[in-house]
């Protein structure tokens, strides 16, 4: 009953963390692009995590006890980094403005390297309580047996 | 269920996974801004269950609290992880012995 929705806090929580690490990952690429279909350089993207009424097809009565406290979670908005981009000084560059100056992204590969080893350990974290919850419900099936 | 001792470990797994229902939460809430970390108070809500109620859940206090107004701690959370797994993991023995004793006295202890 109660434990097969918790799965799908765990699945909430998973799939909040991989869109992390796939706008991370996506910062990372364009960390050196001065061109973007919006015009301008690339811009930092983020996520904003909320919580989230798990959704599970068998809402238990347990569920609705627990009033609104089991949560799972989900990435609400995506951030775009709007802060000035860097100007570097490549006369040569076909971006190049008047002044030989380049905009480039605003992105540091250190800070986004440490976010997504963040996101990965959060990910491994998720996958950690699944598996706890996996086993309580494998012990549970082995009652019939 | 068979009798009040079966009783009482059916309420005890059901609040066991409700509780791990509620660590899962906090886990995957671990980024998230503002979150609080929830639990419940094991003793009371066990007790609670067995007069027929139903368990509450409430905020964790003394847990220090991130810049971003989230408090939960993973470390609390992994050891509360393996706790429920394993005490549920006992529960669940338990009620096999259970049914191991009806299923003997079926058979008139003829069986194993």
């Amino acid at each position: 009953m109660s434990l097969f929705s918790t799965l799908s806090v765990s699945a909430s929580g998973m799939a909040a963390q991989r869109t992390r690490a796939e706008l991370l990952v996506e910062n990372l690429a364009n960390a050196e692009t001065t061109r973007t279909a919006d015009g301008g350089p690339y811009r930092r993207k983020d996520v904003v995590f909320e919580t989230q009424a798990a959704s599970s097809p068998f809402a238990s009565m347990l569920d609705s006890a627990l009033n609104g406290a089991p949560a799972g979670v989900h990435v609400s908005e995506v951030t775009v980094d709007e802060s000035d981009p860097e100007q570097r000084y490549m006369p040569g560059h076909p971006d190049a403005n008047a002044n030989g100056y380049v905009a480039f992204p605003h992105i540091n590969p250190a800070e986004e390297m440490v976010n997504l080893m963040d996101a990965s350990r959060s990910y491994q974290a998720n996958v950690a309580s699944m598996s706890a919850v996996k086993d309580m419900i494998l012990k549970s099936i082995d009652l019939l047996r | 269920m068979v009798d009040p001792i079966g009783n009482a470990l059916e309420k005890y797994m059901d609040l066991l996974s409700a509780r791990q229902k509620l660590v899962t939460a906090n886990i995957a809430n671990a980024d998230t801004p503002g979150y609080k970390t929830k639990d419940l108070d094991f003793q009371s809500q066990f007790q609670n269950l067995l007069a027929g109620g139903q368990p509450q859940a409430t905020q964790v206090a003394g847990l220090q609290t991130k810049n971003d107004g989230n408090n939960v701690s993973l470390d609390r959370e992994a050891r509360l992880l393996s706790e429920n797994a394993l005490r549920f993991s006992v529960a669940s023995s338990l009620m096999k012995g259970q049914f191991k004793a009806l299923q003997s006295a079926i058979d008139e202890g003829r069986s194993a």
